[in-house]
Formats: C-alpha cells, sequence, structure tokens
C-alpha cells in the first residue's frame, strides 16, 4: 500500500484513533507513525478532536495493587539507570567480561572520545548472546540522532550474511540498521528515536542487504536490554 | 498556581528525567480518569487493571518523546490507555454482553444532551449531529467502546462494506466541520 496519499494518510490517522482499524493493519501504521512527524501530526489533530468525547467518562478510582505495581518497576527503573559518574564503572564492568576484547573496547572508546561531542559516551546496551557473553557495544552519538555500535571482540565476516540491528519497544522490533563484524570499525547509525529504557536491541543474521521485510527474518544471537531514557 | 495541564507537563518533564516520584504522581494525579475510560472500552474490570498498568508502564518507557507541542500531557495519556484498551480488546478477539451502552446513553453520549460545558465538547457534538442518525452512532461506539468495523456492521446488521463507507464519510465530514 502506499502512504503517500495525502487523503488515505488523513483516514488512516482518523481510523487510527477512532479505532476502526484492523488489529494487523494497526500495527503496520504504529511502525510508520513512529518515523513520519507528518503522520504523526495528523494522529495528534485526530486526538485532539475527539479527546472531548473522554470528558463525559465517570472517572473510576483504580485498585492501589496497580499503583503499587508501576511505582515499583519505576523504582527498580531509576536504581538501574546509569549516572553519568558511574559510566568508568560500568566501563570496567563490561571490559571485564570481556577481557580478551580489551583492545577492542579501547578502540571503540577512542573512536568516540575524539569524534566532535566531547562528553563521555553513555553506553545505551550491551548486547550478549545466549551464553552472557558481551558481543556488541551500543552507545550515544557522536551525533544527537546517533548511536555507535562496535563488536567487542571481532566475529565471523560473511558475505552471504549481513548482521541487522533492531530496537524492539512492545513486542515490536524497528530496524535501526548494519552492522559491521570488525572491532575496528564501529558503526554509527543514525536513529530518528533513540532507543529508551524498556526497550530491547538485538542482531538478527540476515540476507547481505539487511531484512527484506522490514521485521527480523534469521536467527537472533545477540541481545541486550537498553540502559538509558532517552535525553 | 499553575494550571493542571501545566503541573501534569511538569511531572512529564521531571519523570523524563528520571524522576520516579514525579512519575508516581502522575498516576495519583491521571489514573482515575483514565481508569474510568479503559472500563468503558473493556468492560470489563480485570482487563481494565492490566491495560492501565501497561499504560502507566508504556508511558514510563516513552516518557522522554512526550512532546508538548504534539498535545496536551492528558492527550498523551489518553492515547497510551486507548491503544492498551484497543490492544486487548483485539487480542481478546470478544466483549462482555451486554456491555455496549443503551440506545439512550448513547444518544447522551452522542450529543443531545446539552448539559455538558466546554466549547469544544459543543463543537464536537454539532458537528457529530450533522451527521446522519446511524453513522453518528457508528462513529461514538467505535470511539467509546473500541468495536471493529466487523462488530459494528453486526451491531447495525449492515453489510461490512455500509458500515465501512458510513465511517469514511463520517470521518471527513467531522473533519471539515471541526476544521470550518
Amino acid at each position: 500500500m502506499k502512504y503517500e496519499d495525502a487523503e488515505l494518510r488523513e483516514r488512516l490517522a482518523a481510523e487510527y484513533v477512532l479505532g476502526t482499524i484492523p488489529r494487523l493493519a494497526r500495527q503496520r501504521f504504529v511502525r510508520l507513525v513512529a518515523d513520519d512527524p507528518s503522520l504523526a501530526r495528523l494522529v495528534a489533530d485526530w486526538t485532539e478532536r475527539f479527546a472531548p468525547l473522554d470528558t463525559r467518562t465517570v472517572a473510576v478510582e483504580p485498585p492501589i495493587r496497580v499503583r503499587d505495581a508501576i511505582r515499583r518497576s519505576v523504582l527498580v527503573d531509576t536504581r538501574e539507570t546509569i549516572p553519568r559518574w558511574q559510566w568508568r564503572a560500568s566501563l570496567a564492568l563490561w571490559r571485564s567480561a570481556a577481557l580478551a576484547a580489551a583492545t577492542a573496547a579501547v578502540a571503540l572508546v577512542l573512536y568516540i572520545a575524539f569524534s566532535p561531542a566531547p562528553p563521555l559516551p553513555v553506553v545505551v546496551a550491551i548486547l550478549s548472546d545466549s551464553n552472557g557473553t558481551p558481543g556488541w557495544v551500543a552507545v550515544r552519538g557522536p551525533r544527537p540522532h546517533e548511536i555507535t555500535v562496535g563488536a567487542i571482540h571481532p566475529l565471523a565476516e560473511d558475505a552471504a550474511h549481513s548482521l541487522e540491528l533492531w530496537a524492539i519497544a512492545g513486542g515490536v522490533p524497528r530496524p535501526l540498521g548494519l552492522l559491521d563484524p570488525q572491532p575496528s570499525r564501529p558503526v554509527s547509525l543514525q536513529v530518528a528515536q533513540l532507543p529508551s529504557r524498556g526497550e530491547t536491541l538485538a542482531v538478527s543474521i540476515e540476507p547481505p542487504n539487511g531484512s527484506p521485510t522490514g521485521l527480523p527474518t534469521g536467527p537472533v544471537p545477540y541481545k541486550g536490554d537498553v540502559l538509558i531514557s532517552s535525553p | 498556581m499553575p494550571d493542571r495541564a501545566s503541573q501534569l507537563e511538569e511531572l512529564i518533564r521531571r519523570a523524563a528525567r528520571g524522576d520516579g516520584k514525579a512519575f508516581t504522581k502522575l498516576y495519583d494525579q491521571t489514573a482515575a480518569q483514565l481508569f474510568g475510560v479503559a472500563l468503558r472500552m473493556t468492560g470489563r474490570r480485570e482487563i481494565a487493571e492490566d491495560a492501565l498498568q501497561e499504560c502507566f508502564m508504556s508511558a514510563w518507557q516513552s516518557v522522554a518523546a512526550y512532546d508538548p507541542t504534539r498535545g496536551t500531557a492528558m492527550t498523551w495519556l489518553m492515547t497510551i490507555m486507548r491503544n492498551c484498551a484497543i490492544d486487548r480488546l483485539r487480542r481478546l478477539g470478544t466483549r462482555p454482553e451486554g456491555h455496549l451502552a443503551s440506545e439512550e446513553l448513547l444518544d447522551k453520549l452522542a450529543g443531545t444532551d446539552r448539559s455538558d460545558r466546554g466549547a469544544e465538547l459543543h463543537a464536537l457534538q454539532r458537528c457529530l449531529d450533522e451527521l446522519d442518525e446511524l453513522p453518528r452512532k457508528a462513529v461514538i461506539l467505535a470511539y467509546l467502546y473500541g468495536l471493529t468495523r466487523d462488530e459494528l456492521a453486526a451491531h447495525f446488521a449492515v453489510p461490512l462494506g455500509t458500515a465501512k463507507s458510513w465511517i469514511r464519510r463520517s470521518l471527513v465530514r467531522l473533519q471539515r466541520c471541526l476544521d470550518a
């Protein structure tokens, strides 16, 4: 389906807000909106148009257990967030976890340190294999809407396949770009939306030019939870 | 005293910087209104509770993405709440018997009752009133109870194509009327 047609975009935005788009089309539409600010604008407009209808609905006090559950997860999250001053400690942690790859890690950090944005790199996620061995590290920068992802130790190069990075939010993967298996060649990827807490980064094995479907098609050997909240 | 909208915005800004207390406060100030909507849409308490919890968890995860130029804090939360409720309804594929509002209540919600204040609500009611009766009820039912096109067709005992074109035409007319 083409999504450039102005009338179609308006109608989809309206029916999305109204709730009458079928389930799969709805999920597809959510992914489109994430990368399309003008479509998001249409959705916001329709949301505001219909919002007055909700003012007639009677407020009902929810049970305290919902509040408790939310408070618990929020507390856990804020404790897990890595403040910048702890960066060195966390760096040491994942570096020691991948001791053999120390050189690679240092190379990546130097690469970041000498790029135009001077602050210390903020680790977005560390992606590990199923044994818990870190394989990739993703850091914020160097430019505002970028993350830089590098292999911690050299991985097998294979012309028949590529490695694709995904951010997974609420079970829905969005492609971020292709990675390079050599630690000396970290890749900076422009991201419309920085991955943030609650999302997972994952690397899948795909055909040479990446997944043809917009969703992971091959095995997913590396995964890691996002450690930061967006700025 | 700042108004409620800017208070909520400030709480979101603080939550985006990792302030969990501000986020809990945001919950305390908005949960009842959102829970009312979740109950209305799902018709079942336990589903509404799950949807409310999911709503706030996903709000917490995306709190940094909130953009006040795209709508008020409450509209943002309400959008997340509606999404969670709709996703749950779609996954379940069923809804409780007798959950939908009576015709009388529907008429009230659809705008024949004039007791409410608020220029926005009045404008929306006026534009809804300009629609034909059945398409108007279809739009209201879809919004308030998350009915699918198929459910709308079954409810009004019309072919699916009819329900689809009611919705399509009503939305075009509503937009024209509201933006006029």
